[in-house]
């Protein structure tokens, strides 16, 4: 994929690529917020969240880890194969 | 881009980089909405639990795999319609 950088395209690349990943970062973690207070959250006569509200998100956290870290292996091995597929055909 | 019929010019430095960098954000926002489509499929809503049931677990997979099949069928068949229309459908 890279073939053919010389060593100042790579640092610019790498450079790119990381300023690329910080930003993926800050995406999951917005999804993540999104994600976890629309499914916990729905009592507004507090201002403060409930104790089952909050034992909601914590739950939450640690299943939606959990389903990046197992998607991201199913997500890898099939990109994989639909590559290897494309420069078959 | 070619000039005079000599083919095409070697491509720079910026349009070797943006290329990669293009095609690992392709790859990235594919990851991104699959996770956020199989999340909402699979898991329960309710998260009366923090780990992930077997069914979830498994759930998850199948999805992942019927994301992939969609993606490549979907994309053979907006090419062939496109052409069949003259290609003129991303005008």
């Amino acid at each position: 994929m890279d073939a053919g950088l010389t060593p100042a395209e790579s640092r610019e690349l790498d450079q790119r690529l990381q300023k690329r990943q910080v930003k993926e970062f800050m995406n999951v973690f917005g999804n993540l917020v999104d994600n976890c207070f629309s499914a916990c959250v729905d009592d507004f006569t507090s201002k403060a969240l409930s104790g089952r509200e909050n034992g909601c998100i914590a739950r939450c956290v640690v299943k939606s880890m959990s389903t990046q870290t197992r998607l991201g292996e199913r997500f890898g091995e099939l990109n994989a194969a639909m590559t290897a597929e494309m420069q078959r055909r | 881009m070619s000039f005079l019929g000599f083919g095409k010019a070697a491509p720079s430095s910026a349009e070797k980089i943006a290329a990669v960098e293009n095609e690992l954000k392709v790859v990235a926002e594919m990851h991104s909405r699959m996770v956020k489509i199989c999340t909402a499929k699979c898991l329960d809503t309710t998260y009366r639990e923090g780990e992930l049931s077997k069914g979830e677990g498994v759930c998850l997979d199948r999805c992942a795999a019927k994301f992939f099949e969609a993606h490549q069928k979907i994309s053979d068949q907006l090419q062939k319609e496109t052409q069949a229309r003259g290609g003129g459908f991303m005008s």
